[in-house]
């Protein structure tokens, strides 16, 4: 019960932020956006047509309604027929989300398990040379920009080596899903494991250098027991939000380069083609969705830090 | 002459800089007998807080012992690696530091981190180490124990933190305790106690205590010998009675007159040491002491002084007090 | 009693230097960061030879065949148009000068800005304002909203810049603004408070000259992620629209690279590669000069 209305409470909390969200992408997207009303019409419009199809699009309303009427469509997750295909936009995201999640998710999580792994070695070692190698690759790894790594990975593994496919998705097991999830994963843990390595490496140190590590080596704690008891377990809360903040990232940005690039039909690819078209209602409803999806990353990551550390309450 | 509990022999310890090697501690010798009591005192930088890390074997990273031999209980700890280290920490030689706000593990309760130490050591059962532990809280005067066990560190007060450290630090029954400043960072009325249950403790167990200190008061009370360190050197030791009554070391007496007490005649001003203590980088030859002393003269310059026996003390220095 | 000096600048403290002093010290005996700031400073004189119109002026001229290879006229090839790959990648960095040093810069003050009212007046409206801004700058995803600036913007060439600076400010506010928290309850502030400065001059005199070190740091930071995305928001249709840059030479690429031309590619991401690696590896100095401990040593 009380987790309930701490979650209640935090989820009213979020609402300015979606609005500001909201608002703001909306002003530029929809009230700025492009006049769609000539591309629906045929060569010479009649002065009643233009005005049926404006009101159609719901250009005649004032902003204000034209807004509300968008807030709406978000409470009730209806947005409506995609401006391109037609399709239900509702039907277009459960069909495309899905694919981008089994996309994404495998580079998500080796990213960062592989990143915290590394980071331990690197904090534990601190200063000798394996602590500067791993340094080392990690900043080559920062430095090279993920549309260059996913354009090499297609030479290297679709021209040169043919060993993996790098465009389509075209899975309907699970080897095929390896086989096509491969690139793509490569592909972002290489570009995130840098990022992630240095991060866990400072959060790792800063926590070893703390007194209560001085008292467990005092009483004889070992090696793991240091790490794990006084190290990680301590470190978890920066970890934990650095982890849940860089998921809109990763979803949003990752999925958008990687579909687009690689051709898979996922809400990256669909949200990069409605841009690139104009697609009002798409962009209206992964914005909003960005939104809640970000508050209800912000309400998860406080009950996470609740559960992590004792001394935060949830108040 | 038996053997003591601790013996220290010519150690020294550097620390490797960006300036350059160090050398923190020089040639420090003492002992110590079982059950008895030595008060470390010194100035910040002198050096004693470093001389207890190198006992428990844990200095930092870039530092290490140069020279000299610690025979704990006959075995030379300097010999020891880590994994040997480990088996006598919290169970033979126990310490307790001084911020005791941030020494204990924040998101593990009180009675986990002391029933992790218990079941480490001694191999117990968890049943029987919680039961132990409860009856060390009690003893080190904590009031409903078994409540206090459950409860998050920063749930308690900085007093009652330290002692759940020095219940950590006592269960195991070791033979020494090395306690570095464990009251500066509490209040007056706190430390008073806290004090009293370490003595009080240290007797019942027969557990030796080094107690590390600036605060000669706090040495008066407690303590059965004393050790007084400057810029990295012994330069003084003695039993607590015969430091006070006649310090030997110029700056032992500078030390003691610099206290403000009530006197017959009223002062002009209250005597201090002029001067600060050299840098480590640049040690002066000879005493190191010598550019701040009164009663310096030209051999104190030329040579460094051994600690000889005055009386009930042992001094390093050419012209002690007390000697006319 | 002696004359005290009347003028205290130029005279040398007795013992120690001062921070700046002993920071910088620290960087110049950095070999890394020195040779990433050699990178750097090559790459300017680059970039400062294109402004000259020294070389890269070329870089439109379709001057030769189609996909030559490199040779003596083409140093590195010329792409699809025949246009030379090296006139095109020397132009590319004063491109990518121009908008790190714009976004950069532009990130820098509004970050100061707003993260010194923010922090000064921590818990007030100001305070909240200046979050929840900041929150929602965060949560709109990058790419859609350059998108949606290009669209609102109708096109201007400088819709990117615009988008970058809006997005890469809230992280600038939000260390400024932790830092100035932490500065005001230090004693000088109080005492400033007590002699009565009014609470903008004291941010201005007193707090934010003791930012600086973040702001330089974030502004090495922003001028990578400037660069870096520039890259992917010209392969999205959305970035550089006059002019070449390294992005738009990998996004024609992205075309050729399957049929073997990789000159193109090539060129623009060694370049690309280079100037950040040798950014990163001088703001990683420049951290660890102003904070030794932040490595661990």
């Amino acid at each position: 019960m009380d987790l309930l209305t701490y979650t209640l409470r935090k989820l009213i909390g979020g609402i300015p932020l979606i609005l500001g969200v909201t608002l703001i992408s909306f002003v530029l997207m929809v009230h700025f956006g492009p006049d769609k009303t000539y591309e629906l019409l045929s060569k010479n419009p009649t002065a009643e047509e233009i005005a049926q199809v404006r009101s159609q699009l719901g250009y005649d309303q004032p902003f204000w309604v034209r807004y509300g009427n968008y807030l709406g469509q978000l409470a009730s997750f209806d947005f409506g027929y995609s401006d391109s295909t037609g399709e239900r936009v509702a039907s277009i995201l459960s069909r495309t989300v899905p694919i981008s999640l089994a996309l994404l998710a495998p580079g998500f999580v080796l990213g960062n398990l592989l990143g915290i792994v590394l980071g331990l070695v690197a904090a534990w070692h601190r200063g000798r040379w394996i602590d500067k190698a791993i340094m080392g690759f990690a900043v080559v790894g920062m430095s090279i920009s993920f549309l260059v790594v996913i354009i090499a990975f297609q030479i290297v593994f679709g021209v040169w080596l043919g060993w993996f496919p790098v465009r389509g998705w075209n899975v309907h097991d699970f080897s095929s899903y390896l086989h096509y999830v491969t690139v793509p994963t490569l592909a972002s843990v290489f570009v995130a494991l840098g990022y992630n390595t240095r991060f866990f490496r400072a959060v790792l140190v800063e926590e070893m250098g703390r007194d209560h590590v001085r008292t467990a080596r005092a009483y004889g704690a070992g090696p793991v027991t240091i790490l794990y008891r006084n190290v990680l377990r301590n470190a978890l809360i920066p970890i934990i939000t650095r982890i849940m903040f860089s998921i809109p990232l990763v979803v949003i940005s990752g999925s958008l380069l990687i579909e687009s690039y690689f051709g898979i039909p996922g809400v990256g690819k669909a949200t990069f083609d409605a841009i690139t078209s104009g697609d009002q209602p798409i962009l209206k409803s992964v914005v909003g969705l960005t939104a809640v999806l970000f508050v209800l990353i912000l309400i998860v990551n406080d009950i996470l830090y609740r559960a992590v550390d004792p001394r935060v309450s949830l108040k | 002459m038996t053997s003591a509990l601790l013996e220290v022999e010519d150690l020294s310890i550097e620390f490797a800089t960006e300036a350059g090697p160090l050398r923190a501690v020089e040639q420090v010798s003492f002992r110590l007998e079982a059950g008895r009591t030595l008060g470390l005192v010194g100035e910040s930088g002198c050096g004693k807080s470093v001389t207890s890390l190198a006992l428990m074997g844990l200095l930092p990273g870039n530092g290490r012992i140069v020279t000299g031999r610690i025979l704990f209980e006959g075995t030379d700890l300097a010999t020891l690696d880590q994994a040997a280290l480990r088996r006598l920490r919290g169970r033979r030689l126990s310490m307790i530091f001084q911020e005791p706000m941030t020494a204990l593990n924040p998101v593990y309760r009180a009675g986990d981190q002391i029933v992790e130490v218990l079941r480490r050591h001694e191999g117990l059962s968890r049943r029987a180490a919680l039961d132990r532990a409860i009856e060390m809280l009690a003893r080190v005067g904590i009031a409903a124990p078994e409540q206090r066990m459950v409860d998050f560190p920063h749930q308690m007060s900085g007093g009652m933190r330290q002692r759940i450290m020095i219940a950590m630090a006592l269960v195991c029954r070791p033979r020494l305790l090395i306690a570095d400043e464990p009251t500066t960072a509490l209040d007056v009325t706190t430390q008073a106690q806290v004090l009293a249950e370490i003595s009080q403790l240290a007797a019942e167990l027969d557990t030796a205590v080094l107690l590390i200190t600036h605060d000669l008061g706090v040495v008066a009370e407690t303590c059965d010998e004393v050790m007084v360190m400057y810029a990295g050197q012994v330069v003084e030791q003695a039993p607590v009675g015969a430091l006070f009554a006649q310090p030997r070391h110029r700056y032992t007496e500078g030390l003691l007159a610099s206290i403000p007490r009530i006197r017959k005649q009223p002062l002009e001003r209250l005597p201090v040491i002029p001067g600060t203590v050299p840098e480590l980088s640049a040690m002066p030859t000879g005493c190191r002491f010598a550019a701040r002393c009164p009663q310096a003269q030209a051999d104190c310059r030329a040579r460094t002084p051994e600690l000889r026996m005055l009386g009930r003390s042992r001094s390093a220095c050419f012209h002690p007090a007390g000697e006319e | 009693m002696s004359a005290l000096p009347t003028d205290l600048i130029g005279l040398e403290p007795a013992i120690g230097r001062s921070p700046v002093r002993r920071a910088a010290g620290r960087l110049l005996a950095d070999r890394w960061a020195m040779l990433g700031l050699a990178i750097v400073l090559l790459f300017f004189v680059i970039a400062l030879g294109v402004w000259a119109g020294l070389w890269g002026g070329n870089w439109m001229a379709s001057a030769g065949q189609r996909w030559e290879g490199p040779s003596t006229r083409h140093w590195l090839g010329t792409t699809i148009l025949g246009q030379d790959i090296l006139e095109r990648v020397l132009f590319s960095t004063r491109t990518a000068f121009e908008i790190g040093l714009i976004v950069a810069l532009a990130s820098s003050m509004l970050g100061a800005l707003f993260g010194a009212l923010s922090g000064y007046f921590a818990g007030t409206l100001i305070d909240s304002a200046v979050l929840w801004l900041t929150g929602v700058l965060d949560a709109i995803p990058f790419y859609l909203f350059v998108a949606a600036l290009a669209f609102a913007l109708k096109g201007n060439p400088w819709a990117m810049h615009i988008a970058m600076v809006a997005t890469f400010w809230t992280t600038t506010a939000r260390l400024v603004r932790g830092e100035v928290i932490k500065l005001k309850e230090l004693e000088f502030v109080e005492a400033a408070r007590a002699i009565g400065l009014h609470p903008l001059t004291i941010i201005h005199r007193h707090i934010l000259p003791n930012t600086f070190h973040i702001l330089l740091v974030q502004a090495t930071i922003v001028f990578v992620a400037a660069i870096k995305s520039e890259v992917i928001l010209s392969f999205l249709g959305l970035g550089v629209q006059d002019g070449v840059s390294w992005g738009l030479m990998i996004a024609e690429s992205t075309t050729e690279v399957t049929a073997g031309h990789y000159m193109n590619f090539v060129a623009a991401s060694s370049f690309l590669f280079v100037l950040v690696m040798g950014f990163n590896l001088f703001a990683d100095g420049l951290q660890d000069a102003l904070d030794p401990k932040r490595s661990g040593r």
